[in-house]
């Protein structure tokens, strides 16, 4: 039986998988194939990367129209993987609403890394990338420390505004300082390798690959939203980057 | 050996990827592979393909494909492995070098390096969209097939 509530907890599992970054052609299947496994007469929904509108109408001719507003994203693969494991178990056994909640709820408890894997993991990853471009050992050492401090500016900065290019250009303005301050000192070698090494841990890759994939499928207007954000991410990097220019005189070759 | 050093530190790099993304238990070291995979087959295209953008337009599609089947047999979403597999392949020392000659007024250079910075991430969109779109087509026979044998 379709209530308010049901649809709302139908929303609820849309909104974190988009949240968690599922592409909108999943998010809206998803949601239209429980509705209908719970016999609705006819399912819309309508999901931007900032939105999603559903409207059904169930056999007895009532309409009922919800809408979520997303304001955050934050990349968790593997609550997207056991959102999606329950809306298939949903699609397939049609529990209660009780059910729907309790799931929802025992994934919201989220299952993370600890905070120290995470900054190794940004050493690790800032290191690999700059041996990978062609760094030599001193300067992958120097980068994994910059990984490591870039982490807990992220922490830091996403503390005080959430602003995803704030947070960006901020960050990269941390890691040429650091990386221009580093090399003077005759610790690091090359300063290109370095930035390198850590911008990667700052481009948007998956909301890149999503936005493709959101435009295969025929979601251009949500591809296109995603792909927007991700070259303004690329760009204030590099305002960053700039930024530090202006203190340091230029020294980037 | 620089090349098999390389391979090495794709690995690394996707496996770091596939724990920031929060991929859980062995469906981490299914992403790793992937972006070693990506890696391998850039350079194999190297050794008889002409042009750099053609290897990236295939290691793209070899990825997608492999992201595909892996999300097949872990039931799971291919975003999943396709996210941090292609993390190898994305052109972040072309982007790099593009922005700092902007920074530093060579627009020559400049010029030079954005479009290549382009060029490889639309081989790189052009290879996973027609990967995805042919798994799709692919999957949807099968299912089809399927359906209909077991009737």
């Amino acid at each position: 039986m379709l209530t308010k509530e049901l649809l709302s907890y139908i929303l609820d599992i849309g909104e974190q998988m988009l949240v968690s970054g599922a592409e909108v052609n999943r998010v809206e299947d998803s949601i239209s194939r429980i509705c209908k496994a719970y016999d609705a007469k006819r399912v819309d929904v309508f999901t931007i990367t900032s939105s999603i509108v559903v409207s059904l109408q169930s056999k007895s001719g009532n309409t009922l129209t919800q809408t979520r507003r997303i304001l955050k994203y934050s990349t968790d693969l593997d609550k997207l993987d056991r959102l999606n494991n329950l809306s298939h178990y949903i699609c397939a056994h049609k529990p209660e609403a009780e059910y729907i909640r309790n799931g929802i709820e025992m994934i919201g408890i989220r299952r993370i890394y600890g905070p120290n894997v995470q900054y190794l993991v940004y050493g690790m990853i800032a290191g690999t990338f700059t041996m990978f471009y062609g760094g030599d050992l001193n300067d992958a050492a120097v980068s994994a420390a910059i990984g490591m401090i870039l982490k807990s500016a992220i922490t830091f900065v996403q503390r005080l505004d959430k602003n995803v290019f704030i947070v960006n250009i901020l960050c990269s303005f941390v890691i040429g300082m650091l990386g221009v301050l580093l090399v003077r000192t005759g610790i690091g070698h090359s300063f290109d390798k370095i930035a390198i090494g850590n911008i990667m841990l700052l481009i948007p890759g998956l909301a890149l690959t999503n936005s493709i994939r959101d435009i295969i499928s025929g979601d251009t207007i949500a591809g296109l939203l995603r792909l927007c954000e991700a070259i303004l991410v690329a760009l204030s990097i590099s305002f960053g980057f700039g930024l530090v220019s202006v203190f340091v005189g230029g020294m980037f070759k | 050996m620089i090349h098999t050093f390389q391979i090495i530190l794709a690995f690394m790099g996707s496996l770091g990827f596939s724990i920031l993304f929060n991929i859980r238990g062995r469906k981490i070291w299914y992403a790793a592979l992937g972006g070693m995979l990506a890696w391998v087959i850039y350079l194999l295209g190297g050794l008889w393909l002409r042009g750099e953008m053609t290897q990236y337009f295939i290691s793209a599609i070899i990825v997608t494909f492999y992201s595909e089947i892996c999300a097949r047999i872990e039931k799971t979403p291919a975003t999943t492995f396709l996210t941090a597999a292609i993390i190898p392949l994305v052109p972040g020392r072309a982007l790099y070098y593009s922005m700092s000659y902007a920074i530093n007024n060579r627009f020559v250079e400049f010029a030079d390096y954005g479009s290549y910075t382009v060029r490889i991430a639309v081989a790189i969109a052009a290879g996973i969209m027609v990967a995805s779109s042919l798994s799709r087509v692919f999957f949807a026979l099968r299912s089809h097939e399927y359906r209909h044998d077991s009737m």
